[in-house]
């Protein structure tokens, strides 16, 4: 027993070796910020978005929500046991899929818009036919040991779910079995979001750290660091250069991974509730960012500034989405309703 | 860290020096690179240029719009 705690606190110097020489390495290469970068970038201005629909239909929090590939669908979830998809345009409901349990925390729309799926403190990620008659259980993918925070399809046949076991896992959707899974966190993995090119894909955890992650090799390739408090929002940029992460620190995040260090913060003295979502306008020069206060704020994402606000909601803004054709931008409450503002 | 055993903190070690060797580059490059990407997809950004958002999906047709 001594040899081995012996052995675990040698190996506990090592790591904190490494760690100071990845510091090191990173400051190496900080010649350049964002500020200096961005002096010469005219502000955007004030960014005043309407409103212009109220989707209601839920009849407790929604705690999800995730637009399809078609930018015109968009599925919502909320702890009335219920998902819904909705025609955006028409602002009617298309399909509602009761679920075996109420307490979902995440939902997601397959790109080929055949598929979604769902999951929370059941542990479970259930797996839905929408286009036949009626919505089908098509898999339920039961490993994970802890609660199901988000999952996100790389098409038909494989997904990435993030759990409160602090581990990722991609899963096959025909066999229904782990192909890999990803263990690195420290903490609750809270969020993830996949790279264009779905080569990585990125979790956030209340590890306060981020990690980028290799699709098929498993392998965590680069952590950043910075936050204070659990990371619940994360999102590759457009470019897939760089990540957005908000977190319960109040503070969103932008990390360079190139440079594989954070090279913007966006947090303002009047603002002290965490941030529980986030999502990107299309050139990715802006951010909404969904608080516990209610409000969606808007940041200039070069800037570091604030440019905007989506007010009405009477409860926390608990998921943001833009849909693939960057023409608007949906907020999700505990109130219970969507709205949709561009 | 404080509770992992053996096997976890030699994986530990190992991530470490894998994530260390990554090749770095300087920020004065990414950032500026990262600048330039964004700031050539603003014109195309509905958000940012209003000529885009005309034909609005979510707004109710055959009314008048103040713009």
């Amino acid at each position: 027993m001594a040899a081995e705690k012996a052995e675990i606190e040698k190996l506990k110097k090592e790591c904190d070796g490494l760690r100071k020489q990845i510091e090191t390495a990173r400051k190496a290469v900080n010649d350049g910020d964002m500020k200096g970068a961005s002096s010469g970038v005219e502000s955007v201005g004030r960014v005043q978005l309407k409103k212009r629909k109220d989707l209601k239909g839920h009849l407790a929090k929604i705690y999800a929500m995730h637009w399809a590939a078609d930018s015109r669908q968009m599925v919502s979830a909320s702890q009335d046991g219920k998902l819904l998809i909705w025609d955006t345009h028409t602002g009617n409901k298309l399909v509602a899929v009761p679920l075996k349990s109420a307490w979902v925390m995440s939902v997601a729309f397959a790109p080929s818009g055949n598929l979604v799926a769902s999951g929370g403190l059941d542990n479970m990620c259930t797996v839905y036919n929408v286009k036949a008659a009626s919505p089908k259980t098509l898999r339920e993918l039961d490993a994970h040991t802890g609660y199901l925070s988000c999952s996100r399809f790389l098409s038909d046949s494989e997904i990435l779910t993030a759990s409160g076991d602090t581990t990722c896992c991609l899963w096959d959707l025909e066999t229904g079995k782990q192909k890999v899974i990803f263990t690195n966190h420290i903490g609750d993995c809270m969020s993830l979001a996949l790279s264009p090119d779905q080569n990585c894909f990125i979790s956030g955890a209340c590890d306060s750290l981020a990690k980028l992650w290799d699709v098929r090799e498993g392998a965590c390739k680069q952590t950043f660091s910075g936050h204070t408090s659990d990371i619940n929002a994360i999102a590759f940029f457009p470019s897939s250069n760089a990540i957005i992460t908000g977190s319960d620190d109040t503070c969103c995040k932008m990390y360079d991974l190139r440079a594989d260090q954070e090279v913007l913060h966006y947090q303002d003295s009047g603002l002290n509730a965490g941030v529980t979502s986030l999502a990107l306008s299309s050139s990715g020069r802006l951010i909404f960012a969904g608080y516990d206060d209610f409000n969606c704020h808007i940041w200039d994402t070069l800037k570091g500034e604030r440019v905007g606000v989506l007010s009405g909601h009477d409860n926390r803004v608990s998921c943001t989405g833009v849909p693939e054709d960057g023409l608007g931008v949906c907020t999700g409450s505990w109130d219970s309703f969507l709205k949709l503002w561009n | 860290m404080d509770e992992m055993d053996l096997p976890q903190m030699k994986k530990e070690v190992e991530s470490l020096k894998y994530q260390l060797a990554f090749k770095r580059e300087k920020s004065s490059k990414t950032v500026t690179d990262l600048v330039k990407w964004i700031e050539e997809g603003v014109p195309d950004d509905p958000f940012l240029n209003q000529e885009l958002m005309k034909n609005n999906p979510w707004v109710e047709k055959g009314k008048c719009i103040i713009l």
